[in-house]
């Protein structure tokens, strides 16, 4: 079954055409990066697609459901980890992650099990301003998972990670069905099958195994 | 001549009459002198404005259930044309007040209640004008106008109420001779109608304005998708 | 979903963060002080007409810190990507609302734990129950009411301009019946059951309208 299914995703600023007409079909457990320059349209298209965006005009199906219909049955589903990641500077790594377990009404547990994952229970203690910028995307990342969403989006995830950024991302991706929006071609091809290119808002089409020629 | 052109000209004519009716066919009131001839196109005014507001607030109420985007432009419509007409009374009434009270302004229910209309619309027109044009920011307006549209009476009512405590100056208002209250009704029922056409055009206005931001864009072409092997753009 | 532990955790959320940071509270003593300061020094007070200014002062006071208070609750650049990572949780806009509208009320709360004693202690105005809980009633719908539009505009420029135009007409009915109420018990005449029972409507209204507005305004 397919998990996401879009079609003429479309969404307007005002006059400016961010995304136009794009349309992608993503099936359960595949990994799908998504590559274009800056201003193509990448965070507009994954803020539509973990839903925290309504288009102007388009459909969205997510696991079957009507993504506008069902927003909030599908944040269940999804785990998005936004371009700018929005953590509490004043509150510890561990205090953000109960913080988000509470709003999800998730099991304190999954804190410390989660905290593991993404090596970062050596500083779960540590205020969030306090901590490196690789760290706070692992703990973005952290957050994300919490509920164990069947969809991660995530938006550039490896811009502020370290060298182990590959690894930690195909470990929390494992199983789940993932979109990423990135830079780095290598990284692309290495975790996902398929790439999406956008130019201009406008899909160019996927491929697998892409290699991109300047 | 179009109809709306044609109802302009109606509507204008209509208050021509009813300015002739005001200081031709209505009676010089015996205490104020002429000056009281104000009442009739300054109540009216509230009056009208007060149908804005509704229309706002219908508009409005509408759109968040609906998302339908005529109705956000009504609503849009509605509370320029209302502001329009509330600045009108206001004006009115501080230069009734003063030839009458000697004070151009005083904190009585009617004045203060009129003054937060204002206010409330100025800030809803504001809203508008500096957000992103687009679906949040007529949801945002919209929650803003059915605010707005509560609050004056809660404000006409909170302050009735500390009037009956804190007495001032007082508005007499008498039963209106049979020919004044014929002027009143006729005007306010002309004013009614020069707000609904001015409410009409300004939709049209609106509605012309949201068209031309979608034909800016340059036109484009649909890319399917191929699945597996190496895609490109398909006409 | 259980909406009182997201609201719950919202509130402990923002006041934790808060109390570390620290960033209100000195922006919210400048007002309590500089009121006290101004109503000694801008009015001559003595005994007798103390009953009557000491209201203004107060609802002065309170009107800038609350402004100051709910203004700020949605206003941090950072605050609003925070905001869209807890909108993406199951947890509905209205319990985030509430939490923060909860917050908000108590940084305000301590701010007249510090003034109306101290209106007494300078001025010499009588302190009493009813006078703290005139200043809660309508510290509860005031918050509401601030909280959504300081929302509404944190989406809109020149927020700092929006955010007194937008509130203080929907403030007016509790400065009104507020104000009747805390002069009543400073010893002034007028009712202070009628005005009170206003406060109590007033503050049923607007909560229960803001409640249903939330939705529209926090979520896209």
């Amino acid at each position: 079954m397919s998990m996401v299914v879009a079609n003429g995703l479309t969404h307007r600023f005002g006059p400016e055409l961010a995304l136009d007409s794009v349309d992608l079909v993503l099936d359960t457990g595949e990994h799908m990066a998504v590559l274009g320059d800056n201003g193509a349209g990448k965070t507009t298209l994954l803020r539509v697609l973990a839903t925290a965006l309504r288009p102007t005009s388009g459909r969205l199906e997510i696991a079957g459901l009507d993504a506008f219909r069902e927003r909030r049955r599908l944040r269940h589903y999804i785990g998005y980890v936004a371009h700018n990641p929005g953590l509490y500077p004043a509150l510890s790594a561990a205090e953000n992650l109960e913080f988000f377990c509470d709003l999800q009404d998730a099991s304190r547990s999954r804190v410390a099990e989660v905290l593991e994952t993404l090596g970062l229970t050596s500083v779960a203690h540590r205020r969030g301003n306090l901590l490196s910028r690789g760290m706070q995307q692992r703990l973005a990342i952290a957050r994300a998972i919490l509920h164990e969403p069947r969809l991660l989006i995530f938006d550039e995830p490896d811009a502020s990670l370290d060298a182990e950024a590959a690894e930690v991302l195909g470990l929390v991706m494992k199983g789940r069905t993932a979109v990423i929006a990135t830079h780095d071609h290598a990284l692309a091809n290495r975790l996902c099958p398929r790439t999406l290119v956008l130019r201009h808002g406008r899909s160019l089409g996927t491929a697998t195994h892409l290699r991109v020629v300047r | 001549m179009n109809r709306l052109e044609k109802a302009s000209v109606g509507a204008v004519a209509l208050m021509l009459l009813a300015g002739a009716a005001i200081f031709f066919y209505a009676p010089t009131d015996f205490l104020q002198g002429p000056v009281q001839r104000i009442f009739y196109l300054h109540v009216s005014s509230a009056i009208a404005a007060y149908g804005c507001f509704a229309v706002v607030l219908l508009g409005g109420a509408i759109f968040l259930r609906t998302e339908n985007y005529a109705a956000d432009r009504w609503a849009r419509a509605g509370a320029l044309v209302g502001v329009v007409f509330t600045t009108v009374t206001l004006v009115m009434g501080m230069l009734w007040a003063k030839k009458v009270w000697g004070a151009f302004w005083v904190w009585d229910a009617r004045l203060t209640s009129t003054l937060v209309l204002w206010i409330i619309y100025a800030g809803y027109l504001l809203v508008r004008r500096l957000s992103e044009p687009g679906r949040q920011a007529a949801r945002l307006a919209a929650v803003v106008g059915i605010f707005g549209f509560v609050d004056v009476p809660v404000v006409h009512f909170s302050v009735t109420w500390w009037v009956t405590h804190h007495p001032g100056p007082v508005i007499i208002n008498d039963a209106l001779p049979a020919q004044m209250l014929a002027t009143f009704l006729f005007t306010m029922f002309c004013t009614i109608v020069l707000a609904a056409v001015m409410i009409t055009i300004r939709y049209r206005i609106e509605t012309l304005m949201d068209m031309k931001q979608l034909i800016a864009g340059p036109v484009h072409v649909v890319i399917t998708r191929e699945p597996g092997g190496v895609a490109g753009p398909v006409q | 979903m259980n909406p009182f532990r997201a609201a719950i955790a919202v509130a402990r959320k923002d006041l934790v963060s808060e109390w570390r940071t620290r960033e209100m509270v000195p922006a919210l003593a400048q007002f309590v002080v500089l009121a006290l300061l101004i109503g000694n020094f801008g009015f001559q007070i003595d005994s007798r007409n103390a009953p009557s200014i000491a209201p203004g002062i107060l609802w002065l006071a309170l009107v800038f810190a609350g402004l100051i208070a709910f203004g700020r609750t949605f206003a941090a650049e950072r605050e609003q990507s925070s905001l869209e990572a807890m909108l993406m949780t199951p947890a509905s806009p209205v319990a985030i609302f509430a939490g923060k509208a909860i917050a908000a009320s108590v940084l305000l709360i301590l701010c007249e734990v510090v003034l109306l004693p101290a209106l007494s202690l300078f001025f010499g105005t009588p302190f009493s129950g009813d006078l703290v809980i005139a200043v809660l009633l309508a510290t509860i719908g005031m918050a509401s009411l601030g909280c959504l539009f300081a929302a509404i505009v944190a989406r809109v420029r020149a927020r700092e301009l929006l955010l007194p135009l937008l509130t203080l007409p929907l403030w007016i009915p509790f400065i009104v019946a507020g104000g009747q109420a805390v002069q009543s018990a400073m010893g002034l005449p007028g009712s202070y059951d009628q005005a009170i029972g206003l406060l109590i409507d007033f503050d049923i209204l607007f909560v229960v309208l803001t409640s249903l507005a939330a939705r529209f305004v926090l979520d896209e």
